[in-house]
């Protein structure tokens, strides 16, 4: 293949191709070496460039006598000629390498070990990366009782957030002797900003498929469900077409694999509420009801869909499950901490470097996620917090930052594992207005059912929502915690109970920023617009009236020439008399400074 | 018979009977609002939660939905049973100031401030009206719509129920329609508390389209005509 | 793998070693295999437009012997449009936040020339599985 990019061109490539077409014919290689002539590949400065196909030679900087000796050497005997091939020279900014890039080399794949390397549609190449491998594993030559101990022993804990012992929850079911018995995945992943278990669904289906077959034999169950949300139209189609596939390779259904074990799946969608990711809510919503919580005992675990014995796992959980089944309990217990085994994959988005999902052993601290992984804060701002559990989480400032990633650490933190999420903040967020966030998003998906959850989550919104607008007042606090702790302890399901958590975490680390706004009226962060002022700076205003004709509420006063004022009464706080203004004459206030008309 | 521990008495209570059966039975008072004998349990008033367990794994739940346990250890008058029996009240009295029976229980339990902006929304969503409608009536006429603070009892779509038989049950067991109370500032010999329902219809129709008049303050007839 | 075969236990392993061997350059008769990433968060950034340029370029070149497939995401979201480029013996190469521009100007210089786009590299390299 001869260059013929203009660079190329003008350096000689055509008399080249001339040339080796000639060079060819004499030699009587015609029939079985083509010379043709491509576009730029960018690599100008080292024109005239040939490339020698499909032996991916790189010839460059050649001139018309070498071609002779190219063709009968390379074309002819099958020898390369080194003199004439491309040498990249040493790096001045080497070609990074996967093992040493931050993002990539400090993760652990588990649970995302295909990832980027198999197309999820085809059923052959999740087997090729010994997919399915385990379940042969198990339905052959493992009972029910060593399945259960193997993942007892691994020390898995469920990874939709509570953390309960998987291993646990499968022997209690094990033991329940009606029939029949369910499996359920919960795909239903409603944390803002969490996104892991899409990941999983639509990358790697099979691996909760096989997880699920081999949790059927554990517990003599006979039909699971797959409960995937409906925002997820991508995870649905990959999950339908690996279903259909497993199916029509005797992978799932009637007598998988020839040993005679019975197990099949259907695809649940769900209707588009968070509150649906609770258990029992999505059990009610599986049966065809609202989905609303209920009082537990009796566990699903005892009596769950349409009252028979349940097991709900999270869609990680259930992909954790054929690796140490295939690879060993022990092999897993090696990664984490004594409480908290293995890797655990994290949705890493916010104002940070690197965003992503990833995947790290149990243990790793926050610094290194944030700084390591992440890559750090970008634009040079600070690091402020890190949001981490979602709605039901906490923010977690600077200080805790050397805190180890598990379940009992965060909990005693003040936040939660929960599915994953983790946000980064930088110091141009306001904490308040972070909490006022997560309170809309828990009002509008509490069931409703609870006094405490349901005008708790909505009279703590009234009153951050106010704080935020400069209402505040100082016995807001306190009431703030009063409703944060009753909300807790009074409702009856996670959703409500962990709705006070954006509060009180705050509140915890952050009390000095809920103060600047009740009781200076500021927002030290710059955010909420009711407490910031646009006000100009007379010794560099020139009167040019360019702020004046920016705004859209005539708010400016001023004539020709004269220092302009700001009516603070009619500021709608749109910013747009700072961006007009060429003399940076107008400032953004939050001190308490405030000139009063 | 299933023996557990309630205020440090030993108590015995049936197998499938819950908390609050057995201190109803014991006569331990426990308040109540979305409970009655007749319904199935729906523990959303939060009023009967009590406090089960020991040491530093104690929480709080609803009595009347929590099977009884051997060996449980229950409190039912706990100082965090208390703060929250009084928010609960406090709560539900910012959105239906007007009801006496939750007056009368903010007296009794000392709540002596409500320190929220009153909705007056004439409705705690306890759902006794719509599960005396499915249960004990066997119509399904109402029913709740939405969630979160959207949350609301009505008829589906908000039309006009064809299987409503008007037979008012859904007011006569609703905790804020039954007793009206003009509040702790009765000035006058008269109360009017309940003079807020006026029916609507009439004054689109020349006749009274329903048989509530006493609350008909719905109007879902209205809307059918306006549309 | 079409129709419907009742697999066994033995069957794993035949389909194993076959489809590794189709998948990998280096015993395949292919001259690149390329996989386009398309998770959501790759699809929502424009990778259908990459895999268009991707499949026109080929078709202009007249190229039979280069394998495209898809994948899910591949982990760094913020970097997608990703693809993932592997020649024979080869380790794969990744490159990042990909414009159909881009992508043709890396088909002429890494699967038609054989040489990396270095301008492009995200990353030489597989991910360490555990």
């Amino acid at each position: 293949m001869v260059c013929a990019g203009t660079g190329c061109v003008s350096c000689g490539s055509f008399k080249i191709k001339e040339a080796l077409e000639k060079e060819i014919k004499a030699k009587g290689l015609a029939e079985e070496v083509q010379v043709v002539a491509t576009g730029c590949n960018g690599f100008c400065e080292r024109g005239p460039i040939v490339m020698v196909q499909p032996d991916g030679i790189f010839y460059q900087l050649l001139k018309l006598e070498d071609v002779p000796h190219l063709v009968e050497e390379h074309l002819l005997k099958g020898r390369p000629v080194k003199s004439l091939m491309y040498v990249p020279p040493a790096e001045k900014a080497p070609v990074p390498k996967m093992k040493d890039i931050e993002f990539f080399k400090h993760q652990r794949l588990i649970v995302l070990r295909n990832r980027g390397r198999i197309d999820p549609e085809k059923i052959e190449e999740y087997i090729a990366f010994d997919g399915y491998e385990a379940m042969g594993k198990a339905l052959s030559g493992m009972t029910p009782a060593e399945i259960v101990d193997e993942i007892t022993f691994s020390g898995l804990r469920g990874r939709g957030g509570a953390g309960f012992p998987t291993g646990k929850k499968w022997a209690i079911c094990a033991k329940e002797k009606a029939s029949p018995k369910y499996l359920i995945c919960n795909g239903d992943e409603g944390d803002p900003g969490a996104f892991m278990d899409r990941s999983v669904l639509e990358a790697d289906p099979h691996a909760v498929l096989e997880g699920m077959v081999i949790g059927a034999k554990a517990i003599g169950a006979s039909k699971g469900f797959i409960y995937i949300r409906h925002e997820y139209p991508l995870a649905l189609k990959r999950m339908e077409i690996a279903i259909r596939q497993a199916r029509d390779n005797g992978l799932l259904g009637e007598d998988i694999l020839g040993t005679g074990f019975n197990f099949d799946l259907e695809i649940v969608q769900g209707a588009g509420a968070f509150v649906s990711g609770e258990e029992t809510a999505l059990i009610a919503s599986v049966e065809g009801h609202i989905a609303m919580p209920r009082q537990r005992p009796p566990y699903p675990a005892h009596k769950g869909l349409w009252g028979h014995p349940t097991v709900i796992n999270n869609v990680e959980t259930w992909a954790t499950v054929p690796n140490i089944i295939r690879r060993g309990s022990d092999w897993f217990q090696a990664l984490g901490t004594d409480t908290s085994k293995g890797t655990k994959i994290f949705s890493l988005v916010g104002k940070i470097a690197n965003t992503g999902l990833v995947e790290v052993p149990m243990g790793i601290t926050l610094r290194e996620i944030v700084f390591g992984i992440g890559g750090g804060i970008p634009d040079n701002r600070d690091f402020k917090a890190v949001q981490i559990g979602g709605p039901s989480g906490g923010c977690l400032p600077a200080k805790m930052l050397d805190l180890p990633v598990d379940y009992e650490s965060l909990t005693a933190a003040g936040a939660m594992m929960g599915s994953g999420g983790m946000i980064v903040m930088d110091d141009k967020t306001c904490m308040v207005d972070v909490a006022k966030y997560f309170l809309n998003f828990l009002q509008d998906e509490s069931c409703g059912k609870c006094v405490s959850c349901r005008e708790g989550t909505q009279r703590m919104y009234e009153i951050v929502k106010g704080i935020t607008e400069g209402k505040g007042q100082e016995s807001d606090l306190d009431l703030l915690e009063e409703l944060a702790s009753v909300c807790k302890d009074a409702s009856m399901c996670a959703l409500g109970q962990t709705a006070g958590n954006p509060v009180l975490t705050t509140l915890r680390y952050f009390r000095h920023e809920y103060e600047a706004h009740i009781l200076d009226k500021r927002c030290p962060a710059g955010v909420c617009k009711a407490l910031i002022r646009y006000v100009v700076l007379a010794e560099k205003c020139t009167g040019c009236q360019s702020c004046k004709k920016a705004c859209p509420n005539d708010c400016i006063k001023g004539t020709l020439k004269d220092v302009h004022l700001i009516d603070q009464s009619r500021c709608i706080k749109c910013g747009a008399c700072k961006e007009a203004c060429k003399f940076e004459a107008i400032e953004e206030q939050r001190e308490e400074a405030i000139q009063v008309i | 018979m299933i023996t557990f521990r309630m205020n440090g008495l030993d108590v015995q209570a049936e197998e499938g009977s819950t908390i609050l059966d057995a201190a109803k039975f014991y006569g331990l008072a426990i308040p109540t609002l979305c409970h009655h004998e007749g319904l199935t349990e729906f523990g959303g008033c939060r009023l009967c939660v009590v406090e089960i367990g020991e040491g530093l794994r104690t929480k709080l739940v609803s009595s009347c939905t929590y099977p009884v346990e051997e060996g449980l250890v229950v409190r039912t008058d706990s100082a965090r049973v208390w703060k929250s029996r009084r928010m609960m009240i406090e709560l539900m009295l910012a959105m239906a100031p007007g009801s006496k029976v939750l007056q009368d229980l903010a007296s009794k339990y000392g709540v002596t401030k409500v320190r929220f902006t009153p909705r007056n929304e004439e409705c705690v969503l306890c759902g006794l009206c719509t599960r005396i409608c499915a249960e004990q009536m066997d119509a399904k006429a109402i029913g709740f719509q939405q969630r979160g603070h959207k949350r609301k009892i009505s008829t589906p779509f908000d039309m006009r129920s064809e299987v409503c038989r008007l037979c008012g049950a859904c007011m006569y067991v609703c905790p804020a329609c039954q007793l009206r109370c003009q509040g702790p500032q009765a000035e006058t010999a008269l109360c009017n508390g309940c003079l807020t329902m006026a029916p609507s219809c009439l004054e689109h129709y020349d006749d009274l389209q329903c048989w509530m008049y006493d609350a008909g303050r719905c109007g879902t007839c209205v809307q059918e005509k306006k549309s | 793998m079409a129709g419907k075969t009742k697999l066994r236990i033995q069957d794993l392993a035949k389909i194993r070693e076959k489809t590794k061997s189709l998948m990998t350059i280096r015993e395949s008769e292919g001259r690149a295999r390329v996989t386009v990433h398309m998770g959501t968060c790759g699809i929502a950034a424009g990778a259908r437009d990459i895999m268009d340029a991707l499949l026109e370029e080929i078709s202009k070149a007249n190229l039979q012997d280069v394998i495209v497939t898809t994948s899910g995401c591949a982990g760094l979201c913020n970097a997608e449009p990703m693809i993932t480029i592997e020649l024979k013996n080869q380790p794969p190469v990744k490159y990042g936040h990909l414009t159909p521009d881009k992508m043709r100007k890396i088909f002429v210089k890494h699967i038609l020339g054989g040489q990396m786009a270095t301008d492009l590299v995200l990353a030489v390299g597989s991910e360490t599985v555990y």
